[in-house]
Formats: C-alpha cells, structure tokens, sequence
C-alpha cells in the first residue's frame, strides 16, 4: 500500500483511531497486524521475507545475550559468532533477492571480459518492498545487543513491531533500536495538539509528493528515458528538476512518515534538513537521508577505523563506505558509480582542504561570509546534482551518453519551446518551478524555527485558510488519477 | 476531544466538497453530449412528446430532426457515447423531471448485452458529470460505478484536475449550451463503413440476460406504469463480431436480443430490432454505417423516417409543426445534419 493511495486515505485513520481506542495490552498487537497488512497489500509474499528477517535478528539478540549472561573465557568470540551468522542470514536473505542476479551479471561480464563467455544465470526473483531499509534496521537491533546498548528483547511480538512498523516500513527513517524499543512500551494517549502537527507534517508531505516531484519527474522522465534525443539545456533542466524530485518524492514520503508516526505518538527520525543548502559534500551527507548515514556511520565506517586512522586509510574508508552506500541503493553500476562518486568528492574534500583554503584566502573571501557560503552551497550542489546524473539514468550507458549531450548545446531549444515539450507544457513548467521556489522557502523560513507550531498558534481563520489551500493544491495540482496513474515512491524500489 | 475532532474533520470535509463542487464544472469537458444533456434536461422548455434514450447507437441512429421534418413529432434525444443501460434508467428519471408527460419513451437495449457489473468508467462520464446534483444522481453513480470511482463522480474535478493547465476560454466564461440545441441531441457520423455485416445470423437461439440487464429492463417497464407513458425497446443495427469476443459482453448477442424480446412482449412492450430489419427498411450496411457499429447520417435518416412512421402508425402523436410554440423547430431543422440528406 503506497502512502499516496485511496486505500492509505482510508487504512490510516482507521489504524490510528482503532489504537487509541484499544487498552494499552493490545496496541502492538492491532499495530503489528496492520503493519503486516500494509505490507501485504502490495504482496502477500513479502511478509515471509519480513518474518525471516524478524526471526533471524530476534532469536539472534537472544543467544547473543545468553552468551553474555553465560560469561565466561571466550564469551567474546561466542558474541561475535552470532553476530556473524545473524548478520550473514539478514543480509544473505537481502542479497539473494536484491543482488544475486547484479553479481551473477557481473560474474558473466567478467568471464567474457577474460574470454571465457559462459551464459548468464538469471533469477526470476520478486524485489521486496522495503527490504534494504527493514534488513538494515533489526541489523542495528543485533549490533546494539552485542555492544550492550540495548537490552535483548524477550517479546517477539514487540521486536516483530519494530522492524515493521508501518509509517517507516517502506522507506524508513532507519531507526536505531535504542531509540525505537522503548516507545513500544509508552502509553500514548491520544493527543489534538500531537495529531495536528502530525497530519499538518502530513499534507505537507503529500504536496511535496504530488504537488512537486511528481511533475518535475514527468520531465525527468521524457529525457532520462531517452537519453540519446536530448542534448544540452533539456537535459541539464532535466538533471536540475531530478535533484529536486528525488528531494521532494523522499523528502515526502519522510514526512508522511514521521507525520503519521507522530500521530500515533511516536518520533521518529528526521531524515532531512535543508540538504541542497549544505557547504560541502560532508555537511551534505549530515543533512540528505540522515537515518541511512548515520547507520553508515556507525556500522560501517567508524568500525573500519573512520577518521582515526592514516590519511590515506581514512580516504580509502571514506571511498568504500560510499560505495557501498551505493550498492544498498540499488543493484547496478550505476548506483555503485553514483556512491563511488560520493566517495571520491569527500577523499578530494580531504586531500583538497588547505588548497581550498589557501584559494580562498588569495582570492580574498572568508569562507563564513555570505558570498563565501554561497558559492560552497552553489559548488556543493553541482557536484551533487552531477552524481545525481548516474544515480537516475537507467543504467551506466544511459549516464554516458546524457553527460556527454549535456555539453552539446542548442541555444534554440531556450527559445523555440523546445522545453515544454518534455511532457510538462509552459503552465505545468513554470508550476513545476514554482513548486521548488515553495519547497525551498519553506526550507528557508524553517530554519531555526519551527514551522508547523507557527502555523498552528494562528488564529482559526489562518489555519483553516492553510488547511484548505493545501487540500485544494495537492487535490488540483497534484499528480494522481487516471492520467498520471500511480506514481510509486522512488525509495521504495530500495 | 475525538467528539471535537470528528466535527472539525465533518467541517473540513464539508468545505472541501463545497469547493470541489464548485469547480467541477470549470474541468468537466465542454464537449456535445454535455450541452445536449443540459439542454434537455435542464434549460429547454420545449415539450416532448417522444424521449429517446440509449447509448451511442441511439444518439447516432434516431434523429429528432427527421421525425419532425416527416411527422411533426417533437422529441428529443438524451444518448450519450457508452451509456449503460441503467445509466439510461436515471437519464430517463432525470428527464422526466422536467419533461415528465411524454407518450412514447424509446429505450435503446443495447447494452442490455453487457454482462461486466459497470460500464466503462470515462464513457459514463458522458452522462453522469452533465446531470445536476440530486438523490437521482446520487443512487445513479452508487448503481453504475464501480465503487473505487465513486468519489470522483461527485467531485468531477477529481477526475479531470489534470486539465488545469489546459483550460481555455469556453472552459472557464462560456459554453454555449444553446448553440447545439438544434440537434435535438441527436450526432451521427458522415464516414461510409464500406464493409457488410459478418455477424448478423436469422437464429432463434436464445441467451440468458445478464442479471442487472434484467433488472434495468424491468424497472423501464415499471417507470413506464408509473408515469404512464408508453415504451418501447429499440436495437441498432450492428456488427456484433467484435462484442461476442469482449470481455463483459454476452458470447451471442443476437441470441440475447432474441431473449429481450421475449422479456418485451411478456410484458406487452414493443420490440424493435432494426438489425432484423435492415432489408425492410432498405438500410445498406456497407454504405448506411459509420462504422461496424454506429449509424452513419444516411442509415439514421433511414431508421429514424421507419420509426417515425411506426410511432404514427400505432401512437396518437399529434402534428406540431403548425404549432406556434414550435416555431424555432423549424429553424433548427433547417440547421440539421438530416437537412443536407432530406432537404
């Protein structure tokens, strides 16, 4: 069941209002079966998938933690063992319907590269919604249970919840196990004030959605999926409109969960903040996907030594864990080459940092000046919305061919209309723009303040003028219905 | 607290369909089939003494203009492009409430072969977004649509709010409704199909009518008790080798025909099967068709001139084209597509 359905319109209010109605005992239980509900709308089939990888990580906490209570010499190795082997099953389970038919390609590339072509073995296997983003998840559950940060968990039915919970089962936030356990085990009274925040952060959401990205993605789309017919401004407009889709469609669906978590009484992670005004690629990765980084962060790259390290070992755990971060977005070179690129921005932020800084100062601009941050935030998202070039085409071909056309210009195609023939029409362009104008001062009168408490200490009339300006733009201006079909969340495809 | 919230969300969504509504007809095509359903259902003063109702096949094959050139008879024709035969119920209901004394009440059974439990959604638009909001709409889009679509048969807008960038002129000042009067509803093609029946067989076979065909036949006849008015059930004629094969249609629809007229003189209600009566009427597939399944002009003027004389024959209907209240119909004949073929 997608956020952006009828269906959702109808399971959500009715998910929330039977929780608050029901004793405290059942609350998990009726959110842990409409959870599995959620899921199994799309395909049943998928909730098989989700089971294992709940049993896997869950009966791994628990001999971990027997293992600790057990002691004794080597009840380090003992721990480590059943990490390992939970780990392997998670993660195997998500290799084998997520990469297996990525790396048996490779494989075959790589016997005719060396002239003993063999025939490519495909499996016929269905993608689970959500899997990466639920897999990663109770992988925090083990590693935390191993470090002592959280205690095992005993209630199956409890651990069960957190790894589907539904507002984050499909896309995330991917949320650490100290952090989300223990709200399981809260009274959530039902609250008018915590719901109006959360449903406002909602329709919020929906515009972003529907309003923004879905349009600027019917353009993104006429030119991405036939990269060799455009050249020059169609496809730098394209790349421009898909960084801001990709941010809207997950900005979005972040904020439609973290919204319908809130209603509940649940917090979830934010899992954006203003990133396309960030100053470097670091300060980027602090501010696009938190939860995904963080979880890189502190399972992958601080255990391969971060930053503590050589120069050179540092550069070489700062490039893999990009890479990898890649990889989990999707099994392809190009996502691969679209984290690497990452990778390699921040290995050159590094070995690049006192020349930028002597430049600058030659140059005579202060780098905490406004013309200073300016141009690091214009820099920053260059490099940005290039790697976005590989991270949309279809395959690493297609990423070939539209940066090489992206410098082959037509100066007509600005004046003959050439532009409003990529699926939007002048109207739906100039709305398009509009949308990333709105969604960027609204990113901008956010800072530092809150948003949505503003909008609900106004009086009635302005809140209601809110409450329904939105309504009616995402109800006019959005992209549903028979024409535009359905429009699925890019990040559930991971 | 909930009691508070309930009544807020019963407001908003109050509001909310206040405006959709609103706004629904500024995205509602402009197209002929909406200016003929508001006209005869709404805006005419005009009596009828003959409504004729049906789908595509009606609104191409019956003219209004023919019956009053050759017989005086003032009708007029509320088929639309794809209208079930229970949409054509609540059409009839609709335009009873306005022209609630005709004498004859023409039904097209077409669709009576449609076995699929709803006709096809963008087709029942032709006649559900161009009927006002009443209880009669209301039941009309709870029996025709499919429930997922419900809610954008209310709110048009739902359905056509893509169209935002695309409005012009006549969508957001002025559509005239007026302009198409003239046709009585009535719109044929003017291509020559070239081709001759394949399908047509003289069999006595006979197939089960779909369970809401029959219950829609049945309520014709009931509403025609009602308010008095007498009935009769038309077929077209068509090429039935592409529907005997589709998905929702009946397997044999001459079959199925057979089985309503057997359904019409159980209960004393004339049958007209025109695909029966091809010959008689001196109606030429190949150059009378716009299509394997549409009338074109020349075919209509050809069935509407037969059924004109048949509603003479066997209804008092009287002459009005000495009637000063008619006057307009005159003008508006000359303006016809029946007036380039009949002069």
């Amino acid at each position: 069941m997608s956020f952006v359905s009828l269906g959702f319109l109808i399971f959500f209010p009715v998910a929330a209002g039977v929780y608050f109605r029901l004793p405290q005992r059942f609350r998990n239980v009726w959110l842990l079966a409409a959870s599995y509900f959620f899921l199994m709308t799309a395909n049943p089939a998928y909730a098989l998938l989700l089971a294992a990888v709940t049993a896997v990580t869950w009966t791994g906490g628990l001999l971990i933690a027997r293992e600790q209570e057990r002691g004794g010499p080597g009840v380090c190795r003992r721990k480590k063992r059943w990490v390992a082997l939970s780990l392997v099953l998670a993660f195997g389970i998500l290799f084998v319907f997520k990469y297996l038919n990525f790396f048996c390609s490779l494989y075959a590339d790589l016997l005719a590269a060396l002239g003993m072509p063999a025939a490519l073995v495909k499996f016929d296997l269905l993608l689970p919604l959500g899997i990466s983003f639920y897999t990663f998840q109770a992988a925090t559950y083990v590693v935390d249970v191993y470090r002592g940060d959280v205690k095992p968990e005993k209630n199956v039915g409890k651990y069960a919840l957190f790894v589907s919970f539904f507002p984050q089962l499909l896309s995330g936030p991917i949320e650490e196990s100290k952090n989300m356990l223990p709200q399981f085990d809260e009274v959530h009274r039902f609250d008018y004030d915590r719901m109006r925040h959360g449903l406002l952060r909602m329709v919020w959401g929906y515009f972003e959605k529907m309003v923004v990205a879905d349009r600027l993605g019917t353009l993104v789309a006429a030119v991405y999926d036939a990269p060799a017919t455009h050249h020059g401004a169609e496809v730098l407009t394209a790349t421009l409109f898909f960084a801001f889709q990709i941010y809207c469609d997950f900005g979005g669906y972040s904020n439609i969960a973290v919204g319908a978590a809130e209603v509940l009484g649940f917090r979830l992670t934010d899992n954006f903040c203003r990133p396309y005004f960030s100053k470097s690629i670091r300060e980027f990765w602090r501010r696009w996907h938190i939860s995904l980084g963080r979880w890189f962060r502190d399972y992958l790259y601080i255990p391969l030594g971060g930053s503590r390290c050589s120069k050179p070992r540092h550069c070489l755990n700062l490039f893999v864990v990009f890479a990898v971060c890649g990889l989990w977005h999707g099994a392809a070179l190009n996502f691969v080459v679209w984290g690497a690129l990452h990778g390699l921005y921040q290995v050159a932020g590094v070995l690049l940092k006192p020349v930028r800084r002597s430049a600058a100062r030659a140059a005579g601009l202060r780098e905490n000046s406004l013309p200073g941050r300016f141009l690091r935030a214009a820099f920053t998202f260059v490099l940005v919305d290039f790697a976005w070039i590989f991270f949309r085409a279809r395959t690493f071909g297609d990423a070939a061919v539209l940066i090489g056309n992206l410098f082959r210009w037509d100066p007509a195609v600005l004046r003959n209309g050439a532009l409003f023939s990529l699926g939007l029409n002048a109207p739906e362009f100039w709305a398009a723009l509009a949308g990333i104008a709105v969604v960027l001062a609204v990113d901008l009168a956010g800072r530092g303040r809150d948003l949505r408490a503003a909008i609900l200490s106004r009086g009635t009339v302005f809140r209601w003028a809110v409450y329904l300006t939105a309504a009616m733009a995402v109800l006019i201006f959005g992209a549903y219905g028979s024409i535009h079909g359905a429009q699925q969340f890019i990040y559930s495809q991971f | 607290m909930v009691r508070k919230l309930i009544g807020k969300f019963c407001v908003f969504l109050i509001i909310t369909g206040v405006f959709l509504t609103a706004l629904s007809p500024l995205f509602i095509y402009k197209i002929a089939h909406r200016a003929n359903l508001i006209q005869g259902l709404y805006d005419s003063d005009d009596g009828y003494d003959v409504l004729l109702i049906g789908s595509s096949h009606m609104n191409g094959g019956l003219d209004p203009n023919v019956l009053w050139k050759k017989y005086g008879i003032a009708s007029y024709n509320y088929a639309t492009g794809g209208q079930t035969l229970e949409t054509s119920y609540y059409v009839l209901k609709e335009a009873l409430k306005k022209h609630g004394d005709p004498d004859v009440v023409a039904v097209d059974a077409f669709y009576a072969a449609c076995s699929a439990p709803y006709g096809e959604s963008a087709l029942l638009s032709n006649a559900l977004d161009n009927l006002k909001f009443s209880a009669n709409k209301a039941e009309a889009i709870f029996q025709c649509v499919s429930p997922r679509d419900w809610v954008s048969f209310f709110f048009p807008v739902l359905k056509y709010h893509f169209r935002w960038s695309t409005l012009d002129p006549k969508d957001y000042s002025f559509f005239d409704t007026a302009s198409f009067y003239y046709t009585k509803g009535f719109d044929s093609g003017l291509s020559r199909w070239g081709k001759s029946d394949v399908s047509y067989a003289d069999t006595r076979n006979k197939t089960a009518i779909p369970p809401k065909s029959l219950r829609y036949l049945q309520k014709f006849v009931d509403l025609s008790k009602q308010y008095g008015f007498s009935l009769v059930f038309l077929n077209f004629p068509a090429d039935y080798s592409d529907y005997n094969k589709m998905d929702g249609w009946v397997d044999d629809c001459e079959a199925l025909f057979n089985s309503v007229a057997d359904f019409a003189a159980q209960r004393g209600v004339p049958f007209l099967d025109y695909c029966d009566r091809m010959d008689e009427i001196g109606l030429d597939f190949a150059n009378d068709m716009n299509n394997a399944s549409h009338l074109n002009l020349w075919g209509a003027c050809k069935l509407s001139a037969d059924f004109g004389a048949y509603l003479k024959r066997n209804y008092s209907l009287e002459d009005r084209r000495s009637d000063p209240a008619y006057a307009e119909w005159n003008l508006d004949y000359r303006r016809s597509q029946a007036h380039s073929v009949l002069g």
